[in-house]
């Protein structure tokens, strides 16, 4: 047995050393712009891309393939510093962060238009010796991705300690005005550190292609979510500290995998994250605690006048919505009004949470599957009639959505954010992984239709209809509650939480009431979808869910309760109208985000 | 050829109703179906042009296209080109209901075919059944798929029968501790079951069994289990991107066993991206373009002039799917009821997987898929010569 321990640890250390080199990348940009760039797997993508071109076409040698891939990637991330990143300098931190969740959607679209979403064979340049080692063997590109993680590392920790430039860039890490005003070339700094980076990324990605023998344009966001994992477990900035954590964060998916089984694996990775950001926000590896940041939640607030609309017109919109089946008759139309009003459900929830309270979640599709699931489960093994059993799943939410969050109240900005998106994938993974209760991958099928007092709604009028009132009166709830004291202080405790506290606030209690209402709110909306649906998986509520509930909220405006609504009405039926255009979909809603988040981050409505 | 046994075979019938309705088009297929001109036949599909899946969705238009040129080729059905909405659905249910709606609504769109995943299928089923359309969702083998409704029909292969067949090549190579290790989603976890009773039935011990998630590309430490297992063969349920990475794996945790994989991995691909690690790899196929039949051979002949590569299976089960569709529109005439009526009627319609086709009428599915048994050797499938599995060094 003891042997196998050995091998679990061997085989954890040779994915923490693929790990190593997308979180070293990262930990550089986020040391010195303070970013965390979800745009970094798409480099990634592109690198390995580019590296198959050459040696498909050209067949270059190892060495020159590399150069080529750091030439371009290197490129790559000049341009998206200029283009997307130095005219967002000065906007809230979470709007570069938003800006490269953008750009990654466009990259990692190009890439499929370009080279087909087919996986491709990336053959490798090493000759293929393999050493023994315990009962497994390592080969020769195992070393090979060792020796350059650990050199770049060392080569970057040298760079930074010893030269004049390096120390440039440190100096904009801590303090980016006080570096300007001793004469650092700030632009420079971060040009430079963005080239050093996307090259880094781009010679990851040609390596764990070539060491997987497998490129494809989906290998992009599994990079970005463990590149972000290690990098946080050693410690958001800290470059040796983002291969100590990705070797961690190897072997305990390995350790994981060896007690508990394979299904498990990523549930540890998360478990781990949350675990370290509630305990130790500045990662395992910090020596100090830092100073606490400038009092900022991170939020992606651009103070604006919002947009009020009289009450009569708004009452108006109303009555034509409601009155819309009775003049046309077509359902497709209806349907994809009721795919909007249910995420409109998603979009108020979070443009409570995300607007109002200031805590940006990446993980809102969590909310969802747990109302879904509740429901479904709620009907289909309790009987319970499906009204209540929607109700119900509202509150199942609240309680096990604020739950969750809870112990992340502490974090802010980032590390909230990036908290969030660790629970959603905790909340996918331990729905596939829990079957005695939720069937686990065979899903939950045959889910009882939308009822009402024991008569079924199944024209897609009557969904409509249901949908609709459903939105209308929470979002009505949620003006109310915003136009109350309770709207007042959310925003206070968003905009500075320590004046907030100073005033006698416990920020906790009303962030713990703004995700109650949300979780209450996304809740519905997951529970609606179960009974539309008929069927759900772990599968149905992907984290792409929670990105466009981003969008929406940051379309409308955030905090902005029309505004989510709008929002989700513009980015489920838009897409609907383009569907001549299927394979540019994705691009445009990529270069949609990119555009706001640059010339109108109030979004449509306005902030409130 | 497949497209030419099914014109005789059926299409005299619809010459004969086209004849009927005097449409001097059907009569005369070819140059002067097209001067009349008549509206075109419509089928929608939704299926993946985009995300994740979508070279599924590549592949299955290039299925359709080639069993359409066919159709079209000889004058269309009754004089009426046949023709295909492709809608993409990324495999997303929130989408796939919005298209089902859209389908439902457009009365020239006679029948539906897809989507590739059964939770984007399943979500739209309750609207395609209350609209009397046929789903066809011939990728779909989650097992409530056409519990769904009786618009539901699916020739997806049945892991109920394809399992067994696998056990049973199991036991042919000579194993007797298998280890499984599946894809852990709904078609993985089904099949697993469905491969662990059958494999128990031919008293073959199944000693571990591990699920991987689909985007998972390390599977060093999942191998080490298997391996102390103790295991003669490892078992596959795997599609050919991650049978490939695994192959890859095995070998370099020390594993000797042989592999033997479900039929889901036979594909080119597998070999492009298994390279060196696939050979040795043993599995089966309902597909096999090497197979000496006469209409696989002319399907691969016309695929491969006119795409310049190998099909793969998912191209041949789009074919298929699309040849199902002529027949039933030739048999019931192009409404819905009718194709509906006529998907139970319709009989020994030719099939590259099933040879002949034709459906269960209580389960609304097909059974009993040809099957080969294959072996990867020097970088190629061939034919199992029926040697034993040994452990490879």
């Amino acid at each position: 047995m003891f042997g196998s321990w050995f091998d679990y640890t061997v085989n954890g250390l040779i994915i923490g050393n693929i790990y190593a080199l997308l979180a070293v990348g990262l930990a550089l940009i986020f040391g010195v712009s303070n970013l965390i760039n979800f745009a970094h797997g798409s480099v990634y993508t592109i690198g390995a891309y580019i590296g198959w071109t050459c040696i498909t076409y050209l067949h270059t040698p190892l060495p020159v393939t590399m150069l080529v891939v750091i030439a371009g990637c290197a490129l790559l991330g000049l341009a998206i510093e200029r283009i997307c990143l130095r005219p967002l300098q000065n906007a809230p931190q979470i709007a570069p962060l938003l800006a490269t969740i953008g750009i990654s959607f466009v990259l990692d679209q190009l890439v499929q238009m370009i080279f087909s979403p087919d996986p491709r064979a990336l053959p490798m340049q090493l000759p293929d010796w393999r050493i023994p080692l315990g009962r497994g063997t390592i080969g020769s590109l195992d070393l090979l991705i060792a020796a350059i993680g650990v050199a770049s590392a060392a080569v970057l920790f040298s760079f930074l300690r010893f030269t004049k430039l390096g120390w440039a860039v440190r100096a904009t890490a801590l303090d980016r005005e006080a570096a300007q005003q001793m004469g650092v070339d700030v632009n420079a700094v971060n040009r430079t550190v963005f080239a050093i980076a996307s090259a880094l990324g781009g010679i990851s990605g040609l390596l764990v292609g070539m060491y997987y023998n497998d490129i494809s344009p989906a290998m992009s966001f599994q990079a970005t979510l463990k590149g972000i994992v290690a990098q946080v477990i050693g410690g958001v900035g800290n470059v040796p500290g983002a291969i100590a954590g990705s070797l961690l964060l190897g072997l305990i998916e390995s350790w994981g995998v060896a007690l508990f089984g394979t299904s498990y694996r990523n549930l540890f990775a998360f478990l781990f994250l949350i675990l370290i950001l509630v305990l130790r926000p500045n990662g395992l590896f910090s020596s100090a605690r830092r100073h606490p940041p400038e009092p900022m939640t991170g939020t992606f607030i651009a103070p604006s006048r919002p947009f009020r609309a009289p009450r009569f017109s708004l009452a108006a919109l109303a009555g034509l919505a409601l009155a819309l089946p009775l003049v046309v008759h077509a359902p497709y139309l209806l349907q994809t009004l009721t795919n909007a009003w249910i995420y409109a459900l998603l979009a108020l929830s979070l443009t409570l949470v995300a607007g109002t309270a200031g805590q940006v979640s990446l993980g809102h599709a969590g909310l969802l599957a747990i109302g879904a699931y509740a429901s479904a489960l709620l009907a289909i093994d309790l009987g319970t009639p499906i009204v209540l059993a929607i109700l119900a799943a509202g509150l199942i939410t609240a309680v096990l959505g604020t739950a969750l969050v809870y112990p992340a109240f502490r974090l802010r900005g980032h590390y909230l954010s990036i908290a969030t998106l660790g629970i959603g994938e905790i909340v996918a993974l331990t729905i596939l992984n829990w079957e005695s209760l939720t069937r686990g991958p065979i899903g939950i099928s045959a889910i009882p239709p939308l009822s009402l007092f024991g008569l079924p709604l199944e024209s897609a009028e009557a969904i409509y209809w249901f949908a609709l009132v459903v939105v209308l009166a929470l979002a009505m709830l949620q003006t109310r509650l915003l136009r109350s004291h309770l709207g007042r202080t959310l925003r206070a405790v968003r905009d500075d939480d320590v004046a907030a506290r100073a005033y006698g606030i416990a920020p906790n209690r009303y962030k713990t009431l703004a995700f109650a209402f949300g979780g209450f709110v996304a809740g519905i909306g997951g529970a609606i979808t179960a009974h539309l649906y008929s069927y759900i998986n772990h599968e149905t509520f992907t984290s792409e869910i929670s990105i466009l509930a981003l969008t929406m909220v940051i379309l409308g405006g955030m905090g902005n309760v029309l505004g989510a609504l709008l929002g989700a009405l513009a980015l489920i039926g838009l897409p609907e109208l383009f569907r001549v255009t299927a394979e540019y979909r994705v691009l445009i809603y990529g270069v949609t985000l990119l555009l706001l988040i640059r010339f109108r981050p109030q979004g449509l409505l306005g902030t409130v | 050829m497949t497209g030419n046994a099914h014109a005789t075979t059926v299409g005299r019938r619809s010459v004969l109703k086209g004849a009927a309705l005097a449409t001097l088009g059907a009569a005369l297929p070819g140059r002067a179906g097209r001067a009349a001109d008549p509206e075109p036949i419509l089928l929608g599909v939704s299926g993946p042009l985009t995300g994740q899946n979508a070279q599924y969705g590549a592949e299955w238009k290039s299925g359709f296209d080639l069993a359409l040129d066919a159709v079209n080729g000889q004058g269309g059905i009754g004089g009426r080109q046949l023709h295909y909405v492709f809608e993409d659905s990324q495999s997303d249910p929130r989408q796939a209901v919005a298209i089902a709606q859209k389908f439902v609504g457009d009365p020239r769109i006679v029948m539906e075919l897809g989507d590739f995943s059964s939770p984007a299928s399943m979500a739209a089923s309750p609207i395609y059944q209350r609209a009397g359309l046929v789903q066809f969702g011939f990728t779909n083998s989650h097992p409530d798929f056409t519990k769904g409704g009786d618009y539901m029909w699916s020739t997806s292969i049945s892991q109920s029968d394809q399992q067994p067949l696998l056990a049973e090549y199991a036991v042919k190579l000579g194993l007797k501790r298998l280890a499984v290790v599946h894809l852990n989603t709904d078609w993985g976890r089904t099949s697993k079951e469905l491969f662990v009773k059958a494999a128990q039935d031919d008293g073959v011990q199944v000693v571990a069994a591990e699920g991987y998630m689909p985007d998972e590309k390390d599977h060093r430490s999942m191998l080490v289990r298997v391996r102390d297992a103790n295991p003669d063969g490892v078992i596959l349920i795997s599609y050919y991107a991650d049978a490939a990475l695994i192959a890859r794996q095995v070998r370099t945790t020390g594993l000797k066993q042989p592999l033997v994989a479900v039929s889901s991995v036979y594909s080119p691909k597998l070999l492009e991206l298994g390279g060196d690690a696939v050979n040795g790899l043993y599995t089966q196929s309902n597909f096999f373009p090497g197979l000496q039949r006469p209409d696989v051979q002319r399907f691969v002949h016309d695929f491969t002039a006119k795409y310049a590569k190998e099909p793969d299976a998912f191209a041949a089960y789009a074919y298929d799917a699309m040849v199902v569709a002529v027949a039933a529109i030739r048999q019931g005439g192009p409404d819905r009821k009718a194709i509906h009526d006529a998907m139970a009627t319709i009989k020994d319609v030719p099939s590259l997987i099933y040879g002949k086709t034709q459906f269960d009428v209580a389960t609304r599915r097909v059974h009993n898929p040809q099957n080969v048994d294959l072996v990867v050797k020097a970088g190629q499938f061939a034919e199992w010569d029926g040697a034993k599995a040994i452990a490879s060094n």
